[in-house]
């Protein structure tokens, strides 16, 4: 009897998996500004940051904090463990439901 | 904070939509992109080929002139706002090679002005314009595949390929009956391409 996969707790929260398909979404090598972030989530910003420090702290998305002009903006990436653990996700997702992997 | 928990399918039906709500939202819409500079090549080169080949059309080549460029200058600010209006603020590799496909056109359009000025004076009068039109309409055909090739976009690559073929076919024909050949093979192109990708995006 083959094993049922898990899912990765930390992508599989509702609101932190629509962040982690948005940045999967872009091309390799971009990051998205938070306040675009929040408004297309429609997440409030506490919310966001609270999702977004759970996914830094398992190493999936990358935080930066530059400087355009006087203001300050954070932008926000998945990282490369990132990518590879929603693919596996996505995997064990297709798993679950019997579809070939 | 965690919202309830979602089915598989539920799940990645989810992924699917939310992929989508992206890709929307960061693909410029092709009525701001093709079907503007289509619109303009159309009623542009088809004033052109009025002014050169039906005499009884009363349009000046200078009035011909003003339609296309006018009508340039207007696809351009409504490719402006197609490309810039995403919401998603996106920095990083994207926007480096937007900047840098950006001035290779105004560089590319810039010089072709330049080297094109200099073998006016030795032309026919009747050839300037075409001068213009093939070597412009050439830089945007090279550009348009160039573009393909960096987001692998097989339609972009294909309209920069068509055009370059209606290009050479128009050169070989001559005016008045190249400037029909650029208001319906590449101005329709760009209008049908622009209409086809809004259905299916």
């Amino acid at each position: 009897m083959t094993a049922v996969p898990e899912l990765d707790p930390v992508i599989h929260a509702q609101a932190r998996l629509r962040v982690v398909v948005t940045l999967s979404a872009l091309p390799g090598g971009d990051r998205v500004s938070f306040p675009s972030l929040k408004k297309m989530l429609d997440l409030t910003a506490g919310n966001l940051s609270v999702h977004l420090t759970k996914l830094e702290e398992a190493g999936y998305v990358e935080i930066t904090k530059a400087h355009e002009g006087r203001t300050p903006v954070t932008y926000v990436a998945l990282t490369r463990r990132g990518r590879l653990a929603f693919e596996e996700y996505t995997e064990a997702l297709r798993a679950l439901l019997g579809g070939v992997t | 904070m965690d919202e309830v928990s979602l089915s598989p399918d539920e799940t990645l039906r989810l992924i699917e939509e939310q992929r989508k709500a992206v890709r929307h939202d960061l693909i410029p819409n092709p009525l701001f992109t093709y079907v503007p500079w289509g619109a303009a090549w159309f009623v542009g080169y088809l004033a052109f080929f009025l002014a050169y080949g039906v005499d009884s059309a009363g349009i000046s080549w200078q009035l011909a002139l003003a339609i296309l460029m006018g009508g340039q200058i207007l696809a351009g600010s409504a490719m402006v706002y197609g490309t810039t209006r995403s919401s998603l603020r996106v920095k990083g590799h994207t926007s480096q090679r937007g900047a840098m496909y950006g001035i290779a056109w105004f560089v590319g359009m810039a010089v072709m002005g330049w080297v094109c000025s200099t073998f006016v004076i030795h032309l026919d009068q009747n050839l300037v314009g075409l001068l213009f039109s093939t070597c412009s309409l050439m830089i945007a055909a090279v550009l348009y595949m160039a573009g393909g090739a960096i987001w692998l976009d097989w339609t972009m690559f294909f309209v920069g390929t068509w055009m370059a073929v209606v290009v050479g076919i128009a050169a070989a024909v001559g005016q008045p009956y190249a400037y029909l050949l650029f208001a319906i093979l590449v101005g329709g192109a760009f209008m049908g391409v622009g209409v086809i990708r809004r259905h299916r995006r």
